[in-house]
């Protein structure tokens, strides 16, 4: 009977708001009078026969795509590096990882804006090395916001794919060379394999998460650039259109745990 | 030649683990070095450095009036997060209860949510709750509590099971055996050995709270703002020394409580 309340807790605090979105979703807006009951699917055949809003959700797509494979190359040998170090320092560098997941998205958006400016210091850098004598034009770019949400997303694929490789017998590792394999094609048929759980567990995380970034393309994508978190916010603020917002946002949510699904399926499919 | 090709490839392995520390901890770094410009116009190279927008940022109303309320909703909302989720790790880890995984999955799911999805529908709940009750709900620190104990609960449920993976419970047959009634058991046998569950999930839990800017996003009512928010609303207008120096704070502070953490529960193995 413990485990009553806070199921009762989490059920009504998940399941009913997300059941009333989605009703609200199905109302009519009609400017200046706010919400109409109704039963409508037009606020989502507003997003679909659109093509700016078709565009939002394919940028946004992309740049989660773009971003989660960055992850995961970046990702695996620092996991990897971590999981087998016997340092000393090994709790120091894992503190150093999560450090930054507890900041939160806008210090590190912060961070970046300081790099980025035309007298940032990447540019200002740059420039006194004479690599280039124009500022580069990073900030409020695609560019500028797939870096962001790479560094937002890294220490999860990190954290990740590290528990999975620490639960890799080191052994196994071991045996593939001494059988005579070269490292890569450990990695490859040993390393790999093995570590596919976490890659996928950590490859779908970093892709919720990007699909769903908010402050990281607001602040260093600009005004202009427009993802699928920010596009619900201005719905909901700016606009007051509720149903709009509501049907965006489970859009939203559908399109991230379609892509989930399907990405999970192909993995497991060619390693079964 | 093997061997030297090992090492070679030892040291791509860390250059390339290095850069990725390195890339992921930049931000933080910019941020740091931001605070203590001389000018307020981030060019650099700075032209010298101060302390002054310490002074800047403590004098910020919007970033202390943030800092007090993330600070009250995350005390509040670990409190009952603890209460909640406490019990039902208890339960889920020692009885066989019909659905436990499926009660299991439902608790630890608002940690996945995307902060943008349960933002917006725990935006139309609270609507509706007024609507129905009457209450002030929008806006209101309560409903912010309650949205932010949400993502509580799954940290404390999470480190709190794993902590009593290890458990072994005839530990507390024997205390009962030995004549402690089920309060004093819980207390001086229970309690002692889920003590780094409780103690990282609590911090997880707060610090998830005290960061959260998509979910409080559409929570937060005029003039009831948290910090994250503060900061970034800031930093829609411009970025400054005085918002890296507020940045710094909660960088310091939030690296404070993960240290003190560290010695009761080693974060390599709970995270």
């Amino acid at each position: 009977m413990l485990v009553v309340p806070a199921t009762i807790f989490v059920a009504i605090g998940l399941i009913g708001p997300i059941a009333i979105l989605f009703r609200y979703s199905l109302n009519q807006f009609i400017p200046g009078q706010f919400m109409v009951d109704g039963l409508t699917i037009e606020n989502y055949v507003k997003f679909f026969t659109d093509a700016f809003y078709l565009n939002v959700l394919w940028r946004t797509v992309r740049v989660a795509v773009v971003c989660t494979i960055v992850c995961l190359i970046m990702g695996f040998p620092l996991a990897y590096v971590l999981a087998r170090t016997e340092s000393r320092f090994k709790n120091l560098l894992i503190m150093l990882v999560v450090l930054p997941l507890f900041v939160g998205n806008a210090v590190r958006a912060a961070g970046w804006m300081t790099a980025f400016g035309s007298k940032g210091a990447l540019n200002a850098s740059l420039m006194g090395l004479g690599v280039i004598d124009q500022p580069l034009e990073i900030m409020f770019t695609e560019t500028a916001v797939i870096i962001g949400i790479i560094a937002v997303n890294l220490p999860f694929m990190v954290l990740t794919l590290q528990s999975v490789i620490e639960g890799i017998n080191r052994n196994v590792e071991e045996a593939a060379f001494s059988l005579g394999a070269g490292p890569a094609a450990m990695f490859r048929r040993v390393l790999w394999p093995l570590a596919m759980p976490g890659i996928l567990a950590g490859t779908i995380l970093t892709f919720i998460l990007a699909m769903n970034a908010y402050a990281t393309p607001v602040l260093l994508g600009g005004p202009k650039f427009q993802t699928m978190g920010p596009l619900v916010y201005g719905q909901f603020a700016q606009q007051n259109n509720w149903p709009f917002g509501g049907a965006i946002s489970f859009i939203l949510m559908t399109a991230t745990l379609l892509l989930t699904i399907a990405a999970n399926l192909i993995v497991q499919r060619r390693y079964r | 030649m093997s061997a030297a090709r090992l090492s070679l490839g030892r040291i791509a392995l860390n250059g390339a683990a290095t850069l990725s520390l390195g890339f992921i901890l930049l931000p933080l770094f910019f941020v740091f070095w931001l605070a203590f410009f001389r000018q307020e116009i981030p060019s650099f190279p700075p032209e010298g450095y101060s302390l002054k927008w310490f002074q800047a940022a403590a004098n910020n109303k919007p970033f202390v009036d943030g800092f007090i309320l993330s600070l009250q909703v995350g005390v509040l909302a670990t409190l009952i997060g603890l209460v909640l989720g406490v019990p039902a790790s208890l339960a889920l880890m020692r009885h066989r209860i019909a659905l436990g995984p499926a009660i299991n999955t439902l608790l630890l799911l608002p940690l996945v949510m995307p902060g943008i999805v349960l933002g917006t529908s725990l935006y139309v709940f609270q609507i509706e709750t007024e609507i129905a009750t009457g209450l002030p709900v929008m806006g209101s620190l309560g409903g912010l509590v309650a949205a932010h104990s949400l993502v509580v609960i799954p940290w404390v449920v999470k480190l709190v099971t794993a902590s009593l993976a290890g458990f072994d419970r005839t530990i507390e047959e024997a205390a009962q055996n030995l004549g402690a009634g089920p309060w004093t058991t819980f207390r001086r046998v229970t309690l002692p050995s889920i003590r780094p569950g409780l103690v990282a999930g609590s911090l997880f839990g707060f610090v998830t709270s005290f960061g959260n800017l998509e979910m409080s996003l559409f929570l937060v009512g005029p003039g009831r703002t948290t910090l994250p928010i503060a900061i970034l609303q800031y930093l829609e207008w411009k970025i400054d020394p005085t918002v890296a120096a507020a940045s710094v704070i909660q960088i310091v502070l939030i690296g404070a409580a993960m240290i003190v953490t560290d010695r009761y529960v080693k974060l390599s193995r709970v995270v």
